[in-house]
C-alpha cells in the first residue's frame, strides 16, 4: 500500500513502523532519528543539486527513504560523491554533536551513517561500491564485485544477527534485520 | 522479496544503460519500478494472498487441534515480543564513546546491555564471561547456618529450611512462611493467576493487626545505589497470599519475579556474599550483605555464579534464574532484610 502525493510515495509499512517506534521509544527519539534521516537525504540532495542532477521522486518505505533521480546527467565520480554525501553528513553531525554532549543524537547520526555505509546494495555503501568498481573496472566488474562483496557481507551480518538472537534467548527484534540481510545475501549471491 | 526482484530488474537496466552513456537512472535501485508490468505484479499479489490464507488456515488448524501447545507458543511469542531494545541507550553509548567520554569497551558493554537487557543493571558481556566459570561448590551445612540467622529474631530458626513444617503448627507468622516455602505439596506458582489474589489481599495487608511483627511495610531509605536483580513480571507480591493447595493465607516474605530460566540475576547493590547454598524449599540460593545492615536473598536459582565471601558490585551476575526447590516455574524469589526485619522489596525494583 503506497500513499502518494505528487511525487512523494510513502508506504503503509513506514507509517506503521514509525507509529510503533514512537509508541515504544517516545516521540523525542523518533524526532532525533527522523531528523538524522532528513539531514542524510538533504546531503544527497545538496551534492546532487550542485552537480546538476534532478530528483524525480521520493519513496519512503520501511527500508528507508530513497530518492529517484533523473537519468543521464551524472558521471560515475559525481554520482559517487552524491551517494557518499548522505552518510558523510551523518558522520560529520555525529562527530560534531558528540563533544557537545548530545550523545543520543550523535549516536543516532553515527549509527545511521555507518549502517548506510555497509557494502550491501540497497544501502549507500553498496551503491558506492558498485559505482567505484564500475568506474574503475567497468559496469560488469562493478556488478560482480558488489554482488560478491554485498552478498558475503550481508550473509555474515545476517548470520551474526541469528547467532546473537540464539545466544540471547530469542529476542525477536533482530529477526527482521536477520531476515532482510539473509534475503539480500541470497539475492546477490544466487540471483540472476 | 518482490521488492528486491523489481529492484534487480531496474538495476540490470541501469547497468545496460551505463555501458552506453555512463548514466544511472536511480539514486538507489528503485524498489518499486516499472508500473507497466501489471500482469506479473498481480500474479504476485495473488500468490501473496494465497500464502497468507494458507498460513492463516494452518494456524487455525493448529490452534484447534493442539490448544495447549498453541497457548505455550503464544506465551513464548508474547515474551519475545515484549523484550524491547533501549534504542536511546544504544545511541547514547555510541555518542559517549566517540566523544571520548567513556572507553570504547565500556560503551560496547553499555550497548550490549541496552540491546539485550534494557533497564537491567548488569553489564551483560562482563557478566557472561564471569559466568563461563565452573559452578560454585555448594557447601550446604556451612551455608545454611548464616542463612538461619536471617530469621533468628523470629524464634523459628528450626526447620524452616529443610523440614517441611506441619501446617497445623503455623500459628506464628514465620511458621507460616516456613510452610509456604517448604510444604511438599505447596507450589509457588509463577503463573499470572496468582496476581489477582495477591492484589485483592492488599487491604488485608495494610489494615490487619495480625501482621507478622518482623515485617516492615514502610519504605526504608537504603542509603546506597541499588538495581533490579531481574527484569521480569511480578508473579507474587510481598504479603499475605492464598495457599494454592490448602486455601490458607500465608505471609510471603519476598517477591517472585517470573523470568526465563538462565536469565542472569544481577546483585541488588554492592556488598559481600554471605551464603551460598541449596535447600529443599529455596533450591539454590545466595545471600548478600550490603551496607547499613541490609541483606538480600535470591532463591530458586538454576546456578550460583559467586561464592561465599566474594565482594560483589551492584548489577554483577551472581546467579541465574531457575526453578530449584519448591517452585512451579522459573522465577526469582527475592527478599530484602534489614537486620531481622523483612522489607517489601517492591519499592526498590522496577519491573516491566
Amino acid at each position: 500500500m503506497w500513499l502518494w502525493h505528487e511525487r512523494v510515495f510513502v508506504s503503509g509499512g513506514f507509517v506503521l513502523l514509525t507509529a510503533w517506534f514512537a509508541l515504544v521509544n517516545g516521540w523525542q527519539l523518533l524526532a532525533v532519528i527522523l531528523s538524522a534521516a532528513l539531514l542524510h537525504e538533504l546531503g544527497h540532495l545538496l551534492v546532487l543539486g550542485l552537480l546538476g542532477g534532478r530528483v524525480r521522486a521520493l519513496r519512503i518505505s520501511v527500508f528507508g527513504a530513497e530518492l529517484v533521480t533523473s537519468a543521464g546527467c551524472l558521471s560515475y565520480p559525481g554520482e559517487l560523491a552524491a551517494t557518499l554525501a548522505g552518510p558523510a553528513v551523518n558522520l560529520l553531525c555525529g562527530f560534531v554533536l558528540a563533544p557537545l554532549g548530545a550523545w543520543t543524537a550523535a549516536g543516532a547520526h553515527l549509527a545511521l551513517g555507518i549502517f548506510n555505509l555497509l557494502p550491501v546494495r540497497p544501502l549507500d555503501g553498496g551503491r558506492a561500491l558498485y559505482l567505484l568498481a564500475a568506474w574503475r573496472l567497468g559496469p560488469a566488474a562493478g556488478e560482480g564485485a558488489v554482488r560478491r562483496a554485498g552478498g558475503l557481507a550481508a550473509l555474515a551480518l545476517g548470520l551474526a544477527a541469528v547467532w546473537l538472537m540464539m545466544r540471547t534467548g530469542g529476542s525477536l527484534w533482530l529477526l527482521p534485520a536477520a531476515a532482510g540481510l539473509l534475503g539480500v545475501s541470497a539475492g546477490e549471491l544466487f540471483g540472476r | 522479496m518482490t521488492a528486491r526482484q523489481t529492484g534487480r530488474r531496474v538495476q540490470a537496466g541501469a547497468v545496460r544503460k551505463n555501458r552506453g552513456s555512463r548514466s544511472t537512472p536511480a539514486r538507489r535501485p528503485a524498489r518499486r519500478g516499472s508500473r507497466e508490468a501489471m500482469a506479473p505484479r498481480e500474479k504476485r499479489r495473488l500468490l501473496q494472498l494465497g500464502v497468507c490464507c494458507g498460513v492463516f488456515v494452518l494456524l487455525v488448524a493448529v490452534k484447534l487441534l493442539l490448544p495447549g501447545r498453541m497457548a505455550l507458543v503464544d506465551e513464548k511469542l508474547t515474551g519475545m515480543l515484549e523484550r524491547n531494545i533501549d534504542v536511546a541507550a544504544v545511541f547514547s553509548a555510541a555518542g559517549r564513546a566517540v566523544s571520548g567520554e567513556t572507553d570504547v569497551s565500556i560503551a560496547l558493554q553499555d550497548m550490549y546491555q541496552a540491546v539485550f537487557s534494557p533497564q537491567g543493571a548488569e553489564p551483560a558481556v562482563e557478566a557472561s564471561s564471569v559466568a563461563g566459570g565452573e559452578e560454585v561448590a555448594l557447601s550446604l551445612p556451612g551455608a545454611i547456618a548464616p542463612l538461619r540467622s536471617f530469621r533468628a529474631g523470629t524464634g523459628s530458626a528450626d526447620g524452616w529450611l529443610d523440614q517441611p513444617a506441619p501446617p497445623a503448627e503455623t500459628g506464628a507468622a514465620v511458621g507460616a512462611d516456613t510452610a509456604t516455602e517448604t510444604s511438599p505439596g505447596l507450589t509457588e506458582t509463577a503463573s499470572a493467576s496468582e496476581t489477582p489474589s495477591a492484589s485483592s489481599l492488599a487491604y488485608v495487608l495494610y489494615s490487619a493487626e495480625n501482621l507478622p511483627e518482623d515485617v516492615c511495610l514502610e519504605q526504608s531509605v537504603l542509603g546506597f545505589d541499588y538495581a533490579t536483580p531481574v527484569m521480569g513480571t511480578l508473579t507474587s507480591g510481598f504479603g499475605y497470599r492464598e495457599h494454592p493447595v490448602e486455601g490458607e493465607e500465608r505471609f510471603h516474605y519476598g517477591i517472585d519475579i517470573g523470568a526465563a530460566a538462565g536469565t542472569e540475576i544481577g546483585c541488588f547493590a554492592d556488598g559481600t556474599v554471605t551464603a551460598v547454598g541449596e535447600s529443599s524449599s529455596y533450591g539454590k540460593y545466595i545471600t548478600v550483605a550490603h551496607e547499613g545492615g541490609f541483606t538480600t536473598l535470591y532463591a530458586h536459582c538454576s546456578r550460583i555464579l559467586a561464592s561465599s565471601g566474594d565482594q560483589v558490585k551492584e548489577g554483577d551476575a551472581i546467579a541465574e534464574v531457575g526453578e530449584t526447590g519448591v517452585a512451579t516455574g522459573p522465577h526469582l524469589h527475592f527478599e530484602l532484610h534489614q537486620g531481622s526485619r523483612y522489607l517489601n522489596p517492591i519499592y526498590y525494583v522496577a519491573l516491566a
